[in-house]
C-alpha cells in the first residue's frame, strides 16, 4: 500500500470512529428511568442523580430520579458502629455528605422535640417503632412511603407512612454459663424461672425510663398477663431479684460478660454480639412468648434535605443497606427486607414465641406505665 | 529580789545541719553560764548562730553535741513541753483562734488550774501590763505592740525559770520597740526571771542586758557587760559591730616596763590601753571613737590631746550633735560632737583640727584570726 | 491587709473589660440559669418543684442526693486531712511522687474510676472475688460513695495542704513552750486552726459530688440522685420543664452551699495573722501516729495506682477479669473511625477554650480585685457561678436557651449556637460551656495572688505613663502567670474530662471523647471505655505539658509574696 492510502484509511478509520463515539451514549449518563430494577440495588445514584426503584404495574422498576446535594443529618438509635458504617456506606453510594449522631431512644425523641422549631435532623433511623410512634404523636415527624415499602411484611409498616421498620429484634434472656453453673441453674426458659430466689441479686435489666428494651420487657408482661396491673405486680417480684438497673437496653452485657450477675434482661442480637467479643454467655427465650421490637425509621417534618432523607429511607430498606448491619457492624437484628441474607447468628424465629407486640398500643400506654414503674417498682430495688 | 534558781549552763553546745560536703555548723562548741535572774543577749549579725543556740536551749533544735543544764539537771531529754521555761516569739505566734484572756490562759489551763485560780492570774498580770481593757478581743483586732505584750504576758504568767526571747521587737517600729525595751527590762527585773534575748540590734542589746554574748559565724566573739564591749571590744569585728568606730592604722606600738603602752597612729603618737591580744598581733588597729574626737577650726589652741589635720569632707548638723566625715592624709575619719556651738562647726572643705581623746582609745588585735592562748 | 482599690476613675479598658465581663457572664450561665428557672414553673416543672417535699419519689431522691454528699463530702476531706497532713508534717521519702499521685484523680475522665473500681472490686471484682471470694455490691451508694470520695479528694487535699503550710510553726512552738505535749498541741492549736479549711474542703466536696453526673450513672444502679434524675426527664420522659424542674431542685442547695462556703474561705485569713511567720514547722515523731498516717497514705496511694494500673491494662486486653488475652481491637476500633473525629473535636474545641477561660478568669481577678469598687463581691460570685451551677443543669439550660436564636421583644441578641442546625454545627455553645466551667479556677487563684502582690507596683507602672490596658498586661499578667498557668492547666484537662453539661450539647458535626465513653460504658464494653479513658490521659498529659513549657517561658518568680511593708 502506498503511503498516500495509509493515511486515508486512517483519517477515515479516526472519522468512523469519534462518529461512534458521538452517537453512542456513555454508559455512566444512561438514564435509569423505567429500566428494571437490577441486582444493583433499590437505590442506585449515578452522576448525583439518585434513582429508587418502585413496583410500577407488577414490575420493579427505577422511579424518577432525584438529584441529591447538600448534607443529611442522621439520628441514629441503634449501636454506635452500625451507624458509622451505615452513614459510610451511603456516603459512598450517593456522595452526599452524611453525618450522624447516636442517641438512645428516649434521647432521640427529646432532640426532636427539642428541636421542633428548626430541626437539626432531616432522619430518624433505628430505634424501637413505638418511640416512633411517640414522636408522630409529638407531630416531629412527616409521612414518606419509600417504594420498597411494598416488598415488607405488614407489620413492618404503618398505614400512613410515618415509620417503617428496618429491623426486628427479640428480647431474651442473656445468661453467664459459669455463674449458672456456680449457682446450680439452667439458662432460664421462662418468665417464672426468674423469680426463683436462687437469683437474688443476680439479674440485670434497663430501667423503662430511658430504655426501649426495657419498655418492650415491661408491654410484653401487659401482653402475656392480661393487664397493667398483672404487669406491674410481675416487675416488683421480679424487682426483687434485680440487682440494679441501667441505663441502656444492652447495658447488663457488660456485668454479665464479667460474671457479676448470672442472667440480663436484652435483645437476642446483644448477646450475640456479646458472646462474639469473647464473653462466656448463652441466648435463651421464654416459652411462654416474649415481646420483639420492630426497629423503624421515619423522615423529620421540616427536614432541611428531605429529598436526601428519603433517598437515605430508601437505602435503608434496602437488601444491600440491611446486609451491612451482621456483615460489619456485629449487630444480629432479622432484617426486614425479604432478600436480604439471612446470617445464621441472627435468631431463628421459628423457635421463639412471640406475643402479639402492637406497637400502637405499647406507644400510647407509655407514659402513664412508665410513671407506674416509677412509682411502685423502681426506687423500692432492694436486692443486693 | 534575788533568785536561788534558774541558772542555766550551756556546756560545748554545737549544732551541725546537712552531712558531708554540705554540713553547716550552725553553732560551734558555745559555752556559757548563765546565772540565776541574769539578763543576757546573744547578739550578732543574721546567720551567726544566735537563734539556733536560743532554739537548743528551748528544746526546738536538739544538740549535735553539748549540753543544756538548768539548776545541774541536763534537759537533753526533756522534750520543750517539759521544760519550764516561757518563750516569746519574733511572730509573736498569738493563737489566732483566741481571745487575749484564752491566750494568756493556755499555758495555765495545761498545768490544770482551776477556773477560778486562772481568772485570777490571767486578770492579774493583764492589769499590770495595761491590757484589761483587751482581754476578749481576738489577736488580729490588737496593734504590734498589744500582741507583743500579750505574748509576754502568757509566757511570764506561768512563773517560768528562764524566759528566752527571739527577737520579738523587730516587728515593731522604732518608738514602740523603745517603749517595750523599757516594759520588758522592767518586767524583769522585778520578777527576776533568768532571760535570754536574742537580737541583731546592738541598742536592744546594749539597753536591756547584763551581759551581752556577741556572735559571729557559729563562734562566741565576746561575752561581757555593756559597757566592757562597748569600751574594751575584743576584736574589730565586736567593735564595730557595736557602735561606731574609726580603726587607726598603727604603725608603731611599743610598750614600756610599767605596762604602758605607747603607739603611732594616724601620725600621732597616743598612750593608750591595749587588748592583751594586741600586742602579739601583727598588725593591731587602734580603736577611736567618734564621740572621742573633738573637732576644731584649725588655728585653735591646743588641748590636752594630740592632734591631727585633715579636710572636713562632710557635716550634718542633728540639733544636738554634729557628724563629721573628715579626710586625713591617712584615712576619712568620722567625729561626733555634741551640743555643739553653732559658731565652732568647721564647714565643708575647711581645715578642721582633730584631737583624739587616747583614755578613751584602744588598741585591738588583727580581725579574723583565731585568738589563741599561746600567741 | 485592707485592699486597696484604684481611686482614680476608671479608664477606658477597665470600662471596656467590665461591659465585656458583664456581658460573658450573662450570655454563659445567666441566662441559661433564667431560662431553667422560667422552665420550672410550667406545669409538669412546678410540680416537682412543690412537691419536692411531699411527693414520695421526689422525697427519696432528694434524700438519696444529700445522703451521697454528706458522705462524700466527709469521707473526702477526712482522707485530705490525712494526705495533707502526712505531706506536711511527716518526714519520709517520696513525698513529691505522693504529691502528685495525690493530684492525679483531677485530671481524671470520667467512668475511669467508677469503671476501674467495678473491675476491681465489684461482684466479680479481681481483688475481691479472685484474692478474698467476697461479692460485695458496689452498684448505689456504696459505689458511689467510694468513686466519688476518691475522685474530689484531691481538692480537699489541696485545700488542707496550703493552709497546714501557712500556718506559723511557731503556734505549735508556742503551745510547747507553754508545757502542752504534741497531741495536745494538735488537738487545741492545729485542728481549730484548720477550721476554715475543714469547712470549705467539706461544702466543697459536697456540691460537687451532688453535681456529678458520670458515675450515678454508671455504678449508682437504682441508687437515684437529683442529676440522674433530671438526665433521665430528658431522656426518658423527654419532659424538659420537668428536666427544669429537678434542675431547680439540684441547683438550690449547690447555690446555697456554694455562698456559705465563700463565707469560710474569707475566715482562712484569720490563720497567718501575727507577724511574720519563720521557722519550719516540727514533724510528726510519734511511732503510733507515724505508723497510722504512712499506711493510711500507703493504703490510699495503692488504691489510686492500682485504678490507673487497671484502666491501663483494661485498654490492652479483651475483657479484663475475663479473657485476659494482649489484643490492639480496642485502639483500632476507636481509631479506625470510631473516635477519631472525637479526638479531634475535642482537642480542638479544649484548646480554643483553654486560653479563652485562662483570660477571662484572670481578667475578673484583676477587675474584682484592683478596680470595681462597688459590686466587687458581686462580680466574683457571677465569675463563680460556672462552678457553683452542677453541670447537667448548665448543659440542660443550654439546650433550652441556645438551641434557638436568643431574641428579645423579635429582635435576636444572640444566635442560635447549640444543636445541629447552629453556626459551626453546635461547637459554639460547647466552648462557652468549657470556658464559664473552667474560668472560675483561674479566677480563684488569681484572686488570691493579686491579694498578695502590692498594688503599689501597677501604680508605678500608671504613674509612668501606661494606661490600664498596657498595665494589665504588661506588668499584671507576668506577675500572676503562676495562677494564669495553673489556669489554663485546669482548664484545659477540665475540658477536655467534662461531661455532664455536653451530653445535651452534642450535635453530628461535634462528638465529644467524654460522650463516646459514656456510650461504650452503657453498652458494657469497657476495653473500649479504658482504651479511651488511656487516650484521653495522654492527650492530657501532652497537650498540657506543652501548655506548661509555653507558658514558662514568661513566667516571673513570684516565690516570695510581692509584700511591700506596710
Amino acid at each position: 500500500m502506498t503511503k498516500k492510502r495509509t493515511v486515508a484509511v486512517g483519517i477515515v478509520a479516526t472519522l468512523i470512529i469519534s462518529l461512534m463515539a458521538a452517537i453512542a451514549p456513555a454508559h455512566a449518563a444512561r438514564d435509569l428511568k423505567g429500566s428494571q430494577c437490577g441486582r444493583e440495588g433499590l437505590v442506585r445514584t449515578i452522576k448525583g442523580v439518585t434513582y429508587t426503584c418502585e413496583r410500577v404495574s407488577g414490575k420493579l422498576q427505577y422511579a424518577e430520579g432525584r438529584k441529591l446535594s447538600g448534607t443529611l443529618n442522621v439520628l441514629c438509635t441503634p449501636q454506635e458502629l452500625w451507624c458509622v458504617e451505615m452513614t459510610k456506606a451511603f456516603q459512598e453510594k450517593t456522595g452526599i455528605t452524611t453525618k450522624f449522631i447516636r442517641l438512645s431512644s428516649g434521647e432521640s425523641l427529646t432532640r426532636l422535640i427539642a428541636s421542633k422549631g428548626n430541626p437539626e435532623f432531616d432522619v430518624w433511623t433505628g430505634g424501637p417503632n413505638d418511640s416512633h410512634i411517640s414522636g408522630r404523636i409529638q407531630g416531629v415527624l412527616d409521612t414518606y412511603k419509600s417504594p420498597t415499602r411494598n416488598m415488607l411484611k405488614a407489620q413492618f409498616k404503618d398505614s400512613d407512612g410515618y415509620w417503617t421498620g428496618i429491623y426486628m429484634g427479640a428480647l431474651g434472656f442473656c445468661s453467664n454459663k459459669n455463674e449458672l453453673k456456680r449457682l446450680g441453674l439452667k439458662a432460664p426458659t421462662s418468665w417464672n424461672d426468674l423469680l426463683n430466689p436462687k437469683y437474688k441479686g443476680n439479674i440485670m435489666m434497663a430501667h423503662p425510663g430511658t430504655s426501649g428494651t426495657a419498655y418492650t420487657t415491661l408491654w410484653s408482661q401487659v401482653l402475656r398477663l392480661g393487664s397493667e396491673d398483672a404487669a406491674i405486680d410481675y416487675m416488683k417480684e421480679l424487682n426483687k431479684n434485680i440487682l440494679s438497673y441501667t441505663r441502656s437496653g444492652a447495658g447488663p452485657t457488660g456485668p454479665l460478660g464479667r460474671g457479676e450477675i448470672a442472667t440480663g434482661l436484652v435483645f437476642s442480637h446483644d448477646c450475640t454480639a456479646a458472646i462474639l467479643r469473647g464473653n462466656p454467655l448463652v441466648v435463651s427465650f421464654p416459652k411462654e412468648g416474649t415481646g420483639f421490637e420492630i426497629g423503624g425509621i421515619a423522615l423529620v417534618k421540616g427536614a432541611k434535605n428531605p429529598d436526601a432523607a428519603k433517598a437515605y429511607i430508601d437505602f435503608a430498606l434496602s437488601a444491600e443497606a440491611q446486609n451491612i448491619g451482621p456483615a460489619k457492624a456485629e449487630s444480629f437484628q432479622i432484617l426486614t427486607n425479604p432478600s436480604a441474607r439471612y446470617d445464621r447468628r441472627m435468631v431463628n424465629l421459628k423457635k421463639v414465641t412471640l406475643l402479639n407486640y402492637e406497637a400502637e398500643a405499647a406507644g400510647v400506654a407509655a407514659a402513664k406505665l412508665k410513671a407506674r414503674f416509677d412509682k411502685e417498682v423502681a426506687l423500692t430495688s432492694s436486692a443486693k | 529580789m534575788t533568785k536561788t534558781t534558774g541558772k542555766l549552763e550551756l556546756r560545748n553546745l554545737t549544732k551541725e545541719f546537712g552531712n558531708g560536703n554540705e554540713k553547716v555548723v550552725a553553732v560551734n562548741e558555745l559555752s556559757l553560764t548563765i546565772n540565776p535572774g541574769e539578763f543576757v543577749t546573744l547578739l550578732g549579725p543574721s546567720g551567726c548562730g544566735k537563734t539556733t543556740a536560743l532554739r537548743m536551749v528551748a528544746g526546738f533544735e536538739s544538740p549535735t553535741s553539748g549540753q543544756v543544764l538548768l539548776d545541774g539537771e541536763d534537759l537533753s531529754a526533756l522534750t520543750p513541753d517539759r521544760r519550764p521555761m516561757g518563750m516569746v516569739f519574733q511572730s509573736y505566734a498569738l493563737f489566732p483562734h483566741m481571745t487575749v484572756f484564752d491566750n494568756v490562759a493556755y499555758g495555765l489551763k495545761v498545768k490544770k488550774f482551776s477556773t477560778a485560780q486562772i481568772k485570777k492570774e490571767v486578770n492579774e498580770i493583764l492589769d499590770s501590763m495595761n491590757l484589761a481593757h483587751l482581754t476578749n478581743r481576738a489577736p488580729n483586732q490588737l496593734s504590734g505592740g498589744q500582741q507583743q505584750r500579750v505574748a509576754l504576758a502568757r509566757a511570764m504568767v506561768v512563773k517560768p525559770k528562764v524566759l528566752l526571747f527571739d527577737e520579738p521587737l523587730s516587728n515593731l517600729d522604732a518608738k514602740l520597740r523603745a517603749q517595750m525595751r523599757i516594759e520588758i527590762r522592767t518586767i524583769q527585773r522585778r520578777l527576776g526571771i533568768t532571760s535570754i534575748f536574742v537580737t541583731h540590734d546592738q541598742d536592744e542589746a546594749m539597753s536591756l542586758s547584763d551581759r551581752i554574748v556577741v556572735m559571729r559565724n557559729a563562734v562566741v566573739e565576746q561575752s561581757g557587760t555593756p559597757e566592757e564591749i562597748y569600751r574594751r571590744p575584743s576584736s574589730v569585728f565586736v567593735a564595730d559591730f557595736i557602735g561606731r568606730s574609726n580603726f587607726l592604722a598603727v604603725s608603731e606600738v611599743k610598750k614600756s616596763n610599767n605596762g604602758a603602752v605607747t603607739v603611732e597612729a594616724s601620725g600621732v603618737r597616743l598612750d593608750v590601753n591595749a587588748h592583751p591580744q594586741a600586742l602579739k598581733s601583727t598588725h593591731p588597729h587602734l580603736l577611736v571613737r567618734p564621740e572621742s574626737i573633738s573637732v576644731k577650726k584649725s588655728g585653735t589652741a591646743n588641748e590636752n590631746r594630740k592632734a591631727n589635720e585633715g579636710i572636713v569632707k562632710s557635716v550634718v548638723f542633728y540639733g544636738n550633735h554634729v557628724e563629721y566625715s573628715i579626710d586625713t592624709p591617712h584615712q576619712t575619719i568620722s567625729a561626733v560632737v555634741s551640743d555643739p556651738v553653732y559658731d565652732d562647726i568647721v564647714p565643708v572643705g575647711a581645715v578642721a583640727k582633730i584631737n583624739f581623746d587616747e583614755s578613751r582609745a584602744w588598741l585591738l588585735p588583727s580581725d579574723s584570726a583565731v585568738i589563741t592562748t599561746e600567741e | 491587709m485592707a485592699l486597696k482599690k484604684s481611686g482614680s476613675k476608671y479608664d477606658i479598658f477597665t470600662k471596656i473589660a467590665l461591659v465585656l465581663v458583664v456581658a460573658i457572664i450573662f450570655f454563659l450561665i445567666v441566662l441559661p440559669l433564667i431560662n431553667i428557672l422560667i422552665f420550672s414553673t410550667q406545669p409538669t416543672g412546678s410540680v416537682i418543684v412543690r412537691n419536692a417535699l411531699s411527693d414520695e419519689v421526689t422525697r427519696q431522691i432528694l434524700w438519696n442526693t444529700m445522703k451521697m454528699g454528706l458522705s462524700v463530702a466527709f469521707l473526702g476531706t477526712l482522707l485530705g486531712f490525712l494526705m495533707a497532713y502526712t505531706q506536711a508534717r511527716v518526714d519520709f521519702k517520696g513525698k513529691k511522687i505522693l504529691h502528685i499521685i495525690n493530684l492525679i484523680p483531677i485530671i481524671s475522665p470520667p467512668f475511669a474510676f467508677a469503671t476501674a473500681i467495678i473491675v476491681l472490686f465489684g461482684r466479680s471484682g479481681i481483688i475481691t472475688r479472685g484474692i478474698f471470694d467476697w461479692r460485695p455490691t458496689l452498684y448505689g451508694y456504696p459505689g458511689l460513695v467510694l468513686v466519688l470520695s476518691l475522685s474530689f479528694f484531691p481538692i480537699a487535699y489541696m485545700n488542707l495542704l496550703g493552709m497546714l503550710r501557712s500556718l506559723d510553726p511557731a503556734l505549735d512552738e508556742a503551745g510547747s513552750s507553754l508545757g502542752a505535749n504534741k497531741l495536745r498541741v494538735f488537738r487545741t492549736v492545729t485542728l481549730p486552726l484548720l477550721i476554715p479549711g475543714f469547712a470549705g474542703s467539706f461544702l466543697l466536696l459536697f456540691i460537687e459530688s451532688i453535681a456529678d453526673l458520670a458515675n450515678p450513672l454508671i455504678i449508682g444502679g437504682s441508687y437515684t440522685v437529683l442529676a440522674s434524675r433530671a438526665y433521665m426527664a430528658i431522656n426518658g420522659d423527654y419532659d424538659i420543664p420537668m428536666a427544669a424542674g429537678y434542675s431547680f431542685l439540684l441547683l438550690l442547695p449547690a447555690l446555697l452551699v456554694f455562698l456559705v462556703q465563700r463565707y469560710w474561705a474569707q475566715r482562712k485569713n484569720v490563720v497567718s495573722v501575727t507577724g511574720k511567720p519563720s521557722g519550719r514547722s516540727t514533724p510528726v515523731t510519734s511511732p503510733i501516729a507515724r505508723f497510722f498516717l504512712l499506711s493510711v497514705t500507703f493504703l490510699l496511694t495503692t488504691l489510686i495506682l492500682m485504678v490507673y494500673a487497671t484502666v491501663l491494662l483494661g485498654a490492652f486486653v479483651r475483657i479484663i477479669g475475663v479473657e485476659n488475652s494482649f489484643t490492639l481491637e480496642h485502639f483500632r476500633f476507636l481509631l479506625g473511625g470510631f473516635a477519631n473525629a472525637a479526638v479531634k473535636t475535642t482537642t480542638i474545641l479544649a484548646l480554643i477554650a483553654t486560653p479563652l477561660a485562662g483570660i477571662f478568669g484572670m481578667l475578673i481577678a484583676w477587675l474584682v480585685i484592683r478596680k470595681v469598687r462597688r459590686g466587687g463581691e458581686a462580680l466574683d460570685f457571677l465569675g463563680m457561678l460556672g462552678i457553683a451551677v452542677p453541670g447537667t443543669v448548665i448543659g440542660i439550660g443550654y439546650a433550652i436557651t441556645y438551641n434557638d436564636p436568643v431574641k428579645v421583644a423579635g429582635v435576636t441578641i444572640f444566635p442560635q449556637v447549640a444543636g445541629g442546625a447552629a453556626i459551626l454545627g453546635g461547637a459554639i455553645a460547647i466552648v462557652m460551656v468549657y470556658v464559664i466551667r473552667s474560668s472560675p479556677a483561674g479566677q480563684r487563684s488569681g484572686i488570691s495572688l493579686l491579694q498578695q502582690i502590692d498594688p503599689s507596683i501597677e501604680e508605678a507602672s500608671a504613674s509612668l505613663g501606661a494606661a490600664g490596658g498596657r498595665t494589665f498586661r504588661l506588668v499584671t499578667l507576668p506577675l500572676i502567670s503562676g495562677a494564669f498557668l495553673s489556669g489554663l492547666m485546669y482548664a484545659f484537662a477540665h475540658s477536655m474530662t467534662t461531661l455532664s453539661p455536653i451530653i445535651f450539647l452534642v450535635t453530628p458535626d461535634i462528638s465529644i471523647l467524654t460522650q463516646k465513653i459514656l456510650a461504650e460504658a452503657d453498652q458494657g464494653r469497657y476495653g473500649n471505655v479504658f482504651a479511651l479513658c488511656c487516650m484521653l490521659i495522654v492527650l492530657i498529659m501532652i497537650i498540657g505539658g506543652l501548655i506548661n513549657l509555653l507558658v514558662r517561658r514568661f513566667q516571673v518568680s513570684t516565690d516570695r509574696p510581692l509584700v511591700t511593708g506596710r
